[in-house]
């Protein structure tokens, strides 16, 4: 038996065939069954399910995500995968913005208000009316839907409201001789006090420092505070300089001038380790620390106050969380649709149940519809005094995040950064800010600013 | 050995043979210009792709105006229009600038005075290369938030040691004044080992002669320096300035973001945090790509002129 050797032309043919092989297989996947609109499951990308970590309340979460794909499946139809995408919120991950600039979005993901003008602006988000009943809508909060529709048309399906509050630290408290009856309930109260808590290691009153889209969100509350906005909602001109805007500008820049307000955030931003190790005494923030705090710090004491109003205005705060959404460019944007509509906006006992669940138990925060908050009561998360005050007490002064495209969130942004911690002038800062607005609201074409 | 040598009396007897010899040249010549061809080609095909693809896809798209959801529009030149006119743009390219001043003279002393400390015959001098050259290796979002906690205001390591000497309530990244000098203090910490091995690398490369002619004829050390290891550096001084500049003004991202996220009052927003936020977060691919291809325009420029000025870091007698 005679054995032939391979020669290098050999070698070069196969590698050719293999690389063309390839090159074929490569340039073919595109077409294959499941990659294209008809067929395989549907994908929902969020930052909660299936969850990597092993921690008891994030495995919960990630249940009530796996459990509510599995209903919807077991009851014949189109299944949904879930996708977690770690660093969901981070500004530094760009797979939501790069899918959808490559026309590959998921078809159901999660967004903030923050983001929605930019979803819907872009054409992506699928009008939910039709799949839902009147009396479904009505269930909603009007504060919790408003920022999701546009022209009457409700493209978001709100899972909660996340209010803000300040949270204060009982050990700083009493340290400094203080108990509940010194709450603050002006901005100078609050000041005065961030200054006398303020001390060794210990921040007074934490304001967010770093710009972003939350810093943002935390601010507009204390513009609202005093008659003032940042776009007015009727007339769709802009507000920010006003008396109001400045004077939220103003104490903004005067609480960290005087000290009672940090530059950058004690421990890393993190509100339990700072309590924990008494690095703050005060701190702007949301109901979701509450879970934060039951979980990592459980006997630590703390309380929560409505954010203080200026002198002849009134305690308004922002109401934050997250809304299903669906790609209309998806894969099928009518089984999707069904999907969230079914999960998160029906009137039917399983979509009840799983909001009782999500915001009742697995999540811990204030629902978004009203039949959910009868159904869980003070049970479950809400026999938390904290969450019965975020609840009874903060959300009846909350409006909804505004949906700003980003040219204002940066107008704005430069305007609370360079108050605050560049010790600007706050009516130049408004008015620098103003200009930038008027002169992009020449041209925008969009939904309407909320 | 035999086959070579075989070989070789063939080529020569080859040579000898006339025609024939020539037709077997171009024969030899053409296999291996073949041979060359397959075995660029991957490689080839990798930089088309990857890089040049990308690239003219990039500065093509700087004539758009797109939406991130796939909407496009044919602007001209209405994204370098709106680059002129951009006083965010234009801060950034001051704050770049001012990075850059600051990182690339700071990591051109740090590294080569590191060099000449360990190129010594010191004891651990093993151990002392590889800590220097540690940080380097480390993910630049990890620098950034060991380096957070330990400037963070009031209870960081940092503050505290500078609270016991009277400098309270120092916030390195919270001053508009102090935070870029923060960053740049950072970046020079953890790319000093990178280019600490680079200059070692060029001092090695130095003949020990020269320096023991040099003590023979009485130069003191730092005639010695200044004489010997500076010029005989220029080759490797060119490639550290060159690749400094490139490195600094397209990286530093990760460590911006961590760290400050543009703040305070926007003072280390550098122009590649820029291009970030327009194209990511704000979906403003086509503004971003013009601001790009501005970039790659201006590193080139700045490229070829220190080509130019160094005659590519030759020594002067080549």
């Amino acid at each position: 038996m005679s054995r032939r050797q391979i020669s290098r032309r050999d070698v070069l043919r196969l590698g050719a065939a293999a690389a063309g092989g390839l090159g074929v297989a490569w340039a073919t996947a595109g077409c294959a069954p499941g990659s294209g609109a008809g067929a395989g499951p549907l994908q929902f990308w969020q930052q909660y399910a299936p969850a990597p970590q092993q921690d008891p309340n994030l495995v919960a979460q990630s249940q009530w995500f796996l459990d509510a794909t599995r209903r919807w499946a077991d009851a014949g139809e189109r299944p949904v995968d879930m996708v977690y995408i770690p660093a969901y919120t981070d500004p530094t991950n760009t797979r939501l913005t790069t899918a959808f600039a490559s026309g590959d979005g998921p078809d159901v993901f999660l967004i903030s208000p923050g983001d929605f003008l930019r979803y819907y602006n872009g054409g992506v988000l699928t009008d939910l009316t039709p799949y839902m009943t009147q009396e479904a809508i009505d269930d909603f909060y009007p504060d919790a839907l408003a920022t999701r529709i546009v022209g009457g048309k409700i493209y978001g399906l709100p899972m909660e409201q996340e209010p803000l509050a300040i949270f204060y630290d009982v050990p700083a408290f009493e340290e400094a001789g203080l108990s509940e009856g010194d709450l603050p309930t002006t901005w100078d109260e609050m000041l005065e006090l961030g200054r006398r808590l303020k001390g060794g290691q210990r921040a007074g009153l934490v304001l967010d420092t770093t710009p972003s889209y939350y810093q943002n969100f935390t601010f507009y509350p204390w513009v609202w505070q005093g008659g003032g906005d940042v776009v007015d909602p009727r007339t769709q001109r802009p507000a920010i300089d006003s008396d109001a805007g400045v004077q939220a500008l103003g104490l903004y820049r005067d609480a960290v001038l005087s000290g009672a307000s940090p530059r950058t955030l004690p421990a890393g931003g993190d509100l339990v380790g700072a309590f924990s190790n008494g690095y703050a005494a005060m701190w702007q923030t949301g109901v979701w620390q509450v879970e934060a705090m039951r979980q990592n710090a459980p006997d630590h004491p703390y309380g929560i106050f409505r954010l203080p109003a200026p002198a002849g205005g009134e305690s308004i705060t922002a109401l934050g969380g997250w809304a299903w959404v669906v790609n209309s460019r998806g894969r099928d944007p009518e089984a999707a649709a069904r999907f969230a509509v079914e999960v998160m906006g029906s009137m039917s006992k399983e979509s009840i149940g799983a909001a009782v669940e999500w915001n009742g138990v697995a999540k811990g925060n204030v629902p978004a519809r009203r039949s959910v908050t009868e159904a869980i009561g003070n049970s479950g998360a809400f026999e938390s005094p904290v969450l019965q005050q975020f609840r009874d007490e903060i959300l009846p002064t909350g409006r909804g995040e505004p949906r700003y495209p980003p040219v204002i969130y940066k107008a704005v942004s430069n305007a609370i950064q360079n108050s605050m911690l560049g010790g600007a002038d706050p009516a130049r800062q408004a008015a620098t800010a103003q200009a930038a607005i008027e002169s992009y609201l020449e041209t925008y074409e969009g939904g309407t600013f909320l | 050995m035999s086959a070579v040598t075989v070989s070789r009396t063939a080529g020569r007897a080859r040579v000898g043979s006339g025609g024939a010899a020539g037709t077997g040249k171009a024969t030899q010549g053409r296999r291996q210009r073949r041979a060359a061809f397959w075995f660029l080609l991957p490689d080839s095909l990798g930089l088309l792709v990857f890089v040049v693809v990308p690239m003219v896809l990039a500065v093509v798209l700087g004539f758009f105006r797109m939406d991130g959801f796939g909407s496009f529009e044919f602007i001209g030149l209405g994204n370098y229009v709106r680059m002129v006119g951009d006083p965010q743009f234009w801060s950034s390219v001051r704050i770049t600038l001012l990075y850059l001043v600051g990182v690339v003279p700071a990591i051109f002393v740090v590294g080569l005075a590191l060099a000449l400390l360990v190129q010594q015959r010191i004891p651990f001098v093993g151990a002392i290369r590889s800590a220097l050259f540690v940080p380097y290796v480390i993910s630049l979002v990890v620098v950034a938030m060991v380096w957070e906690f330990m400037l963070s205001e009031r209870t960081g390591v940092v503050s505290r040691l500078l609270g016991a000497v009277g400098m309270n309530d120092l916030a390195f990244l919270g001053e508009p004044n102090l935070a870029l000098g923060t960053v740049v203090v950072i970046t020079v910490w953890f790319q000093m080992g990178y280019y600490m091995v680079i200059f070692l690398a060029g001092l090695q490369d130095i003949p020990g002669e020269y320096y023991e002619a040099a003590r023979i004829d009485g130069a003191n050390a730092w005639q010695r320096f200044r004489t010997i290891t500076l010029p005989l550096l220029r080759p490797t001084s060119f490639f550290v300035v060159v690749t400094a500049t490139v490195s600094v003004i397209t990286g530093g991202l990760d460590l911006v973001f961590v760290l400050t996220g543009g703040g305070p009052a926007g003072s280390t927003t550098l122009l590649i945090f820029y291009v970030y936020e327009q194209a990511f977060l704000f979906g403003e691919l086509g503004y971003a790509a013009a601001i790009g291809s501005v970039l790659v325009v201006v590193l080139l420029a700045w490229s070829a002129l220190m080509f130019a000025v160094t005659r590519g870091g030759r020594f002067d007698n080549d």
